[in-house]
């Protein structure tokens, strides 16, 4: 294989979903959240690919390919929430959505 | 020479990938957030075409990029200057705690990577010319992972449901 | 002849039963008959049972027939099994002969009540129980069928349920009987400790080897169990109030059956007793005590029912006493003339009663020598069989009891036998005071309208008090002193008796006794004719309708405080400490998860970090453990 070894995708990977985590727990528009998780996603997307290379068996682009159809799905749904509250008038802050708690 | 090329394009990719998805964390106008999001997006899919997953990138492109992006731009239009994000606060503890987690985490798997370098991530096994490709990839969503193929779009169809719920407005009876 | 015996037991069993599952699918005279049938099965099954046993020789006659074995715990071992014996067999006679007159009796004396059917199976299962209680081959049996009669007068006292009176009676009647029979079982623990059986004859066999405090504790439990269901002294008090249960059932249990239990306990359990002769001679006392009692007692009484329930109670004194000083055959012989004469005067005085509609005050009635002819005579007969009048049954039976005392040449029987001659004096006083208020002087004007139309009683009625008149009068010539005594031989082989009276000593104390008698009738003749009571002075009336005031002593003794300590324990345990210690427990459990509940802030990011650091621990995790 030319190029870097699998490990650094790894690494790309790694760091990837470190600044996803950052955005999740760090702001407080779920608009940004969602985007986040967007990134988290992706990053799982590039591990299980780049393991898929290693291996020589496509079972990882496979699944790699069911975590975008889902995440798709979810964003669709997220966006659906945040468009229904935005209706609504509530506050988009995830800080502010604590009616569950205890 | 091919193979320095391939270096570059990696550490190209590589950057734009990290840095725009700081640009997605950190920026307080949403719009430059979604289009961040988009070159994350393009610069991946170029990491996907280093590793031979040729379908994925296309995929990638498609479905991330050319449809679930536009959804995210479509709603950030719509909301419009209910959708500004600045970094407002919360507990100090939770945002120290947070950077902490985040941080140990790539520590962590930096750690581990590091550890099994050596033994476990050997030098990739030898891989055809269809590997990745959209033929070989179908015939296995057919074969051997059918299941997962059925139930992907199961969830894809109750997603899609579920957004029409979410979106429809009842019509309120009058007097109401 | 085990045939014969087993069948004893078990017809009443099943007529019971069978009443009992036929339900309302049967009529009320249906049921009666099944009774009363299989009452009269069981009195030929002992008839069976006691013609076999006389087919044997002398010496040999004992049966123990096992059914199977009930209980087992090591080595000692329980069997359900009747014992058939000369003593069981007589025992068996009365119990489901008179029972089956008594029976047929109340066909007619509860005709048309609403609960006819649960009566007749009541009954059916007193009758069972009492069969259950003298053939039991062993003590354990025994004192199943102790309690089972206690539970079937309970039952048979609180018939008419709707009557606090009657609830109340019932209640009491338990509550006593069950003071005997705690003190009944724990005797039975003592014996299974020191003989390590409860087989009559393997008790009996080694009960000489127990030490003196073991068997005087055993004999005293025994004694207790006795006294309480047979209404003795001092736990007598239950017995006057069992007369609201109908009169077929004081006739049947208060009278001929079910305390005569106690008598029968003292002839069986006799080696135990002899071995104590402390206990046997306090039985005899309480006998004395209560034959004084209450005489005296029903010298006041103005329920007609109530004057034959002390009269019961007094009499048994009789067989106490008898069995006291070991004069076993004579005790078991009154038992069995005075349930000839016991029932019939209650089933008279239940035909009375049931003439004037339900009325059982003395002073309302009157005159009804001419209007119930047959009845009258019933009742004289019974009530001369009681006093001890020769020919009639009673005479014989009381005064070969006077003669055992008499003969019996101690101190004690000294006292007991003027005890005993007292109580001959009081009972023809008070008996005759009822024959004349009922049968004699004029007639009370309220009943003219209230008695009933036709004749004096139906058939089913008056059939058995014909019966029972007939024994009452020739029952008692089955021991006739120096000419045959053949019943107080049979029961010899059962319990060898300790004193015998000669022939000379018998008709001297007979003569004296019935002359005594005959001034008791004089004393009740004088007072009806100057219509005037027995006892006139007003602190000793007071004394003897308060009943000796052994009510009231019972009440402040036992009954008051009891009802103290509860209240106390509740308002001072159960309330604050038991109650509220679930309240603690139940806001306890809400404080906790309060505060466990906090961590639920509701702040999304808060869960997210959650998640982060959560992912974080297991990575490590993963790692070492690989």
């Amino acid at each position: 294989m030319m190029g870097p070894d699998v490990g650094w995708y790894l690494i790309v990977s790694a760091m990837l979903f470190g600044i996803g985590a950052l955005g999740v727990m760090l702001r407080r528009s779920p608009l940004i959240v969602l985007l986040s998780l967007e990134i988290m996603l992706n990053a799982a997307n590039l591990t299980l690919i780049a393991f898929a290379r290693q291996q020589g068996s496509l079972d990882g682009q496979i699944f790699a390919l069911a975590v975008m159809a889902v995440a798709a799905s979810e964003v669709a749904i997220g966006l659906g929430l945040i468009v229904a509250m935005a209706r609504r008038g509530l506050a988009l802050d995830v800080d502010a959505a604590r009616a569950l708690r205890g | 020479m091919g193979n320095f090329l391939v270096w570059v394009i990696w550490f190209l990719a590589a950057g734009a990938c990290l840095g725009t998805g700081i640009a997605v964390v950190s920026s307080t106008n949403p719009f430059t957030s979604a289009l961040s999001l988009i070159g994350n997006l393009a610069s991946l899919a170029v990491l996907y075409l280093l590793l031979a997953a040729e379908f994925l990138a296309a995929a990638q492109v498609l479905v991330y990029a050319g449809a679930v992006m536009v959804m995210f731009l479509f709603v950030v239009a719509y909301l419009g200057g209910r959708a500004d994000a600045p970094w407002a606060g919360g507990p100090p503890l939770l945002r120290a705690a947070a950077v902490v987690a985040a941080v140990a985490l790539l520590v962590e798997v930096v750690v581990v990577l590091g550890l099994s370098w050596g033994d476990n991530l050997q030098d990739p096994t030898e891989v055809s010319d269809s590997f990745g490709s959209p033929g070989e990839i179908g015939e296995l969503f057919l074969t051997d992972h059918l299941l997962a193929f059925e139930i992907t779009s199961i969830v894809l169809l109750v997603a899609a449901i579920g957004g029409v719920v979410l979106g429809t407005t009842r019509e309120r009876s009058a007097g109401e | 002849m085990v045939a014969g015996a087993w069948t004893c037991l078990l017809a009443p069993l099943a007529g019971a039963l069978a009443i009992t599952l036929c339900g309302q699918r049967i009529s009320r005279r249906l049921a009666g008959w099944i009774s009363t049938l299989t009452t009269f099965v069981a009195f030929g099954g002992a008839v069976v049972a006691l013609f076999a046993l006389w087919g044997r020789d002398p010496g040999n006659r004992e049966q123990l027939s096992t059914a199977y074995t009930w209980l087992g715990a090591g080595d000692f071992e329980v069997g359900f099994q009747i014992f058939v014996d000369p003593l069981a067999t007589v025992m068996m006679l009365v119990v489901s002969g008179v029972g089956g007159l008594i029976v047929w009796y109340s066909m007619g004396y509860m005709a048309g009540d609403d609960e006819e059917r649960r009566f007749f199976a009541y009954m059916s299962l007193f009758v069972f129980s009492m069969l259950l209680l003298v053939q039991a081959g062993n003590f354990l049996l025994l004192l199943v069928g102790w309690g089972l009669v206690g539970l079937a007068s309970y039952l048979l006292i609180g018939f008419w349920h709707h009557r606090p009176e009657a609830v109340a009676a019932a209640k009491k009647a338990f509550v006593m009987n069950a003071i005997g029979d705690a003190t009944f079982a724990l005797a039975l623990v003592l014996l299974i400790w020191e003989t390590g059986t409860l087989e009559y004859t393997g008790v009996f066999e080694q009960v000489d080897g127990v030490s003196s405090t073991m068997v005087n504790l055993i004999a005293l439990g025994l004694l207790g169990g006795a006294v309480a269901k047979s209404a003795q002294v001092p736990l007598q008090t239950w017995l006057p109030d069992a007369m609201e249960g109908p009169t077929p059932v004081s006739a049947l249990i208060h009278a001929a059956t079910m305390v005569t239990a106690g008598v029968y306990l003292l002839v069986r359990a006799h080696p135990i007793f002899e071995a104590a002769p402390d206990i046997q001679s306090l039985a005899a006392i309480l006998g004395a005590v209560t034959l004084l009692v209450a005489g005296l007692i029903a010298l006041v009484q103005w329920d007609i029912k109530r004057v034959i329930a002390y009269s019961t109670m007094s009499q048994i004194g009789y067989m106490f006493l008898a069995a006291g000083i070991g004069a076993y055959g004579y005790a078991i012989f009154h038992l069995m003339t005075h349930a000839f004469f016991k029932a019939l005067l209650f089933m008279s005085a239940g035909v009375v009663i049931h003439h004037l509609a339900d009325e059982q005050d003395i002073r309302r009635m009157g005159g009804l020598k001419d209007e119930l002819p047959r009845t009258h005579i019933a009742f004289l007969v019974g009530t001369l069989a009681l006093v001890g009048i020769p020919p009639f049954a009673g005479f014989w039976s009381k005064d070969g009891i006077l003669a055992s005392a008499l003969a019996d040449d101690s101190a004690l029987g000294w006292t007991l036998l003027a005890c005993g001659l007292a109580g001959v004096l009081l009972t023809g006083a008070y008996a005759f005071r009822l024959y004349f208020a009922v049968f004699r002087g004029p007639r009370a004007e309220a009943h003219a309208e209230a008695a009933h139309g036709h004749g004096e009683a139906p058939r089913s009625m008056m059939l058995p008090v014909g019966v029972l008149t007939v024994l009452s009068t020739i029952g008692g010539l089955l021991v006739i002193p120096g000419v045959w005594h053949p019943l107080t031989d049979w029961l010899a082989e059962s319990a060898e008796p300790l004193v015998e009276p000669t022939t000379g000593e018998e008709y001297l104390i007979s003569a004296i006794s019935v002359s005594i008698g005959l001034v008791g009738f004089a004393l009740a003749w004088r007072a009806y004719r100057g219509h005037r009571q027995l006892v006139t002075r007003p602190d000793a009336w007071r004394v003897l309708e308060h009943k000796f005031y052994f009510d009231e002593l019972y009440d402040g003794l036992f009954y008051r405080p009891a009802v103290a300590i509860s209240n106390g324990l509740r308002r001072n345990v159960e309330e604050p400490v038991i109650e509220r210690s679930l309240d603690e427990i139940g806001s306890g459990t809400i404080q906790a998860s309060g505060g466990i509940a906090r961590v639920q802030s509701g702040l999304l990011r808060s869960y997210a970090l959650a998640v982060a650091v959560a992912v974080l621990v297991l990575i490590v995790v993963f790692v070492s453990v690989r």
